[in-house]
């Protein structure tokens, strides 16, 4: 069973809204519910207003900045920082597995050698300690190779997450154009045709140019 | 045809867009005793099924991203292959994610290996496959 609980007309609640639920006249209450519809209404328009002003001047300082500091050639830079890092640490693995691919046949054949001369020395002579340390010592060899070659797939993970922010990079730079474009619409220069992908610095400083960054 | 049983005389394409990875693969796979000079390299989906058209091979291990045709639509593009559609492919990436494991599962993937690994988990992957591929022909 649904209990109706009264309306909690209140202390807290502001004189204005209190007398106008205990008004017993129906038109008058439509009414000023109206008006303070209309009032919060009016603010929220004036924030918006506001809100798409600052957003202009922002936009409209950012374009000045673009032409004053030449932001896309940094973020083009930045692209190329990213793949400049991509290209040394695969040269840096590349480097470690020629390291390991040298050393491994050495290690396997002084294994090999290592276990000849054991076949023909017994017992505790210098030539089969000697022999039993360099089998001990190729194994150790192999094994560490083995872990040094497999180490080396983190440049492959961090390679991945670097393609990952450089083309993120190469959307926010588009986004950012596309933005000024409209900006410069919205300011009144007639629009240019649309850039569907700003690909070359060559057409980010036309565009940027047609507003006069 | 290619061999159904793991033998260390496999002919074995190894796809990867890095070259770092490639190498590491391919020396894994030396150190489990397969020859070095039968395991070539392709460096996308694309260039990989031109070359399984054209070169015999025994076996697929490729990498999941990358750029012109990744490693789903090569496995996909193998299956769809009268051909080559029962090759045996060997799935390796850098993500574990659930989604990709199950897309990889219904279009036919035969193994499936998350980056890093090393190589006696590449073995007991390996060899899990060709168990599998001598089961299923003895049951058929």
């Amino acid at each position: 069973m649904n209990i109706i609980s009264p309306l909690a007309i209140d202390d807290t609640l502001p004189a204005e809204l209190r007398d106008l639920l205990n008004s017993p006249d129906g038109p008058a209450f439509e009414q000023a519910l109206d008006v303070m519809v209309r009032q919060r209404e009016q603010r929220l328009f004036r924030a918006l207003g506001q809100l798409a002003r600052d957003l202009h001047n922002a936009v409209r300082r950012l374009g000045g900045d673009l032409a004053q500091d030449g932001l896309p050639g940094s973020v083009a830079d930045a692209r190329q920082h990213l793949q400049d890092a991509l290209e040394m640490s695969a040269q840096a693995a590349h480097r470690s597995l020629d390291f390991a691919e040298r050393m491994r046949p050495q290690a396997e054949s002084l294994a090999h050698n290592a276990g000849e001369v054991l076949e023909w020395t017994n017992g505790n002579d210098a030539a089969a300690v000697l022999a039993r340390e360099a089998v001990e010592f190729a194994g150790n060899c192999r094994d560490g190779l083995a872990d040094m070659v497999l180490a080396q797939s983190w440049q492959d993970l961090t390679g991945q997450r670097i393609k990952k922010v450089a083309s993120f990079i190469g959307t926010v730079e588009s986004s950012l154009l596309e933005l000024v474009r409209l900006t410069g619409a919205l300011a009144g220069s007639e629009a240019p045709a649309s850039v569907e992908k700003v690909s070359s610095q060559d057409d980010a400083d036309r565009l940027l140019s047609e507003f006069g960054f | 045809m290619w061999r159904e049983r793991l033998d260390k005389n496999m002919k074995i394409l190894v796809v990867d867009d890095f070259s770092t990875m490639r190498r590491i693969v391919r020396n894994l796979l030396v150190e489990l005793g397969f020859s070095n000079p039968l395991i070539q390299e392709a460096d996308d989906g694309e260039s990989a099924i031109a070359m399984l058209r054209s070169l015999p091979f025994d076996l697929v291990v490729t990498d999941w991203n990358m750029p012109n045709m990744t490693g789903i639509d090569l496995l996909r593009a193998i299956r769809a292959e009268g051909a080559l559609k029962g090759l045996p492919v060997l799935m390796v990436t850098a993500e574990n994610n659930r989604d990709q494991i199950i897309a990889a599962a219904q279009a036919g993937v035969n193994g499936y290996i998350v980056k890093p690994f090393t190589a006696i988990t590449l073995k007991e992957k390996l060899t899990k496959i060709f168990e599998r591929i001598a089961a299923s022909g003895a049951s058929a």
